[in-house]
């Protein structure tokens, strides 16, 4: 049986928006760099910072492709308070296919950040071991208050078919 | 835990095609997944709740797959120092990656310009005996700007 029904072709095109109640700030990019151990003091030190050629202290970079600081969803029941697509295939477990991110400059703290996603494409194809699988592919533009361009990230998201399933990704 | 940021980095001027980039490699420890569940604001319970993902039938909670995009970045500026930008990063996710699993990230330069290097990257979760295990991003592309602690988009 095909997973590309004509409710999920109809997914193609659809957006979904959210931006931050306030300014990125300066300590986010601060505690990032600490839970990952990057210890870059271009993420704390806004002397260092200034002496490279910036502003002042940024972030590091793959933060503001993290849309659950903006989305100020309440959290389901697995504790999960962000970005979906509320995608419910049946027969079916998803897996993270990848992510292709552009940055086009470095988060400053006065960034008031907006992401904008919209699913690009949805489209079958068949596994290695002949599961179905549909994959969504997506795009998120993060913009500032300014609206200037800040990143871009393409996103991958799989739906395999339960009966005959490969590897998997969370 | 992190090592010291390096004070000497790649002389951008002698980067060549096949050079290897100095490997990243760091144990993600469940106090780790939970900083980052907290500094990502993504508190699902896969990444930190041990009860939940054995219930599960998991070995242990989720290392979320992005934190090898902050990771390799990390690798590419330790090796590349503040005069270097990442554009773009391209990753391809693999295999699950469980709390307490020691991640190796390394690369190869694969093309050189003017101003920019383009560098092949993998992610692995270390085997026992040290040697490479199970991929957890691969293939995996970084495009590297030169001479520039900023991107294009900074004015």
């Amino acid at each position: 049986m095909s997973l590309l029904t004509d409710e999920v072709r109809a997914l193609e095109g659809r957006t979904k928006v959210y931006t931050a109640p306030e300014p990125f700030g300066a300590a986010a990019g601060r505690y990032f760099g600490l839970a990952i151990g990057d210890a870059n003091p271009l993420y704390s030190d806004p002397d260092y910072a200034r002496a490279q050629g910036l502003d002042g202290v940024t972030a590091p970079l793959t933060l503001v492709c993290e849309t659950n600081q903006y989305a100020a969803l309440p959290a389901d029941h697995e504790g999960y308070a962000g970005h979906t697509w509320d995608l419910d295939i049946p027969h079916t477990r998803q897996v993270r296919g990848g992510n292709a991110y552009t940055f086009h400059r470095r988060i400053r703290p006065e960034d008031v950040v907006t992401a904008t996603w919209r699913i690009t494409s949805v489209s079958e194809k068949v596994t290695g071991s002949g599961s179905a699988m549909l994959v969504v592919a997506s795009t998120a533009t993060y913009t500032n208050q300014d609206d200037e361009l800040l990143a871009e990230n393409a996103e991958t998201i799989i739906f395999v078919e339960l009966a005959r399933s490969g590897t998997e990704q969370a | 835990m992190s090592e010291p940021f390096p004070t000497v980095f790649a002389d951008h001027a002698s980067l060549a095609v096949g050079d290897p980039v100095p490997p990243l490699e760091r144990t993600i420890g469940l106090p780790d997944m939970v900083a980052y569940a907290g500094a990502t604001w993504d508190w699902h319970r896969l990444h930190y709740d041990t009860a939940y993902v054995a219930e599960k039938g998991l070995p242990g909670p989720i290392v979320d797959g992005q934190v090898y995009g902050a990771l390799l970045v990390e690798m590419l500026q330790d090796w590349l120092g503040p005069q270097s930008f990442v554009h773009r990063l391209e990753l391809s996710f693999r295999n699950l990656v469980f709390a307490g699993e020691r991640l190796r990230c390394t690369g190869t330069v694969t093309e050189v310009g003017s101003d920019r290097l383009t560098v092949e990257l993998k992610v692995v979760a270390v085997a026992e005996d040290g040697a490479d295990g199970r991929a957890a991003a691969a293939p995996a592309r970084a495009v590297v700007l030169l001479g520039t602690p900023d991107g294009p988009g900074a004015g």
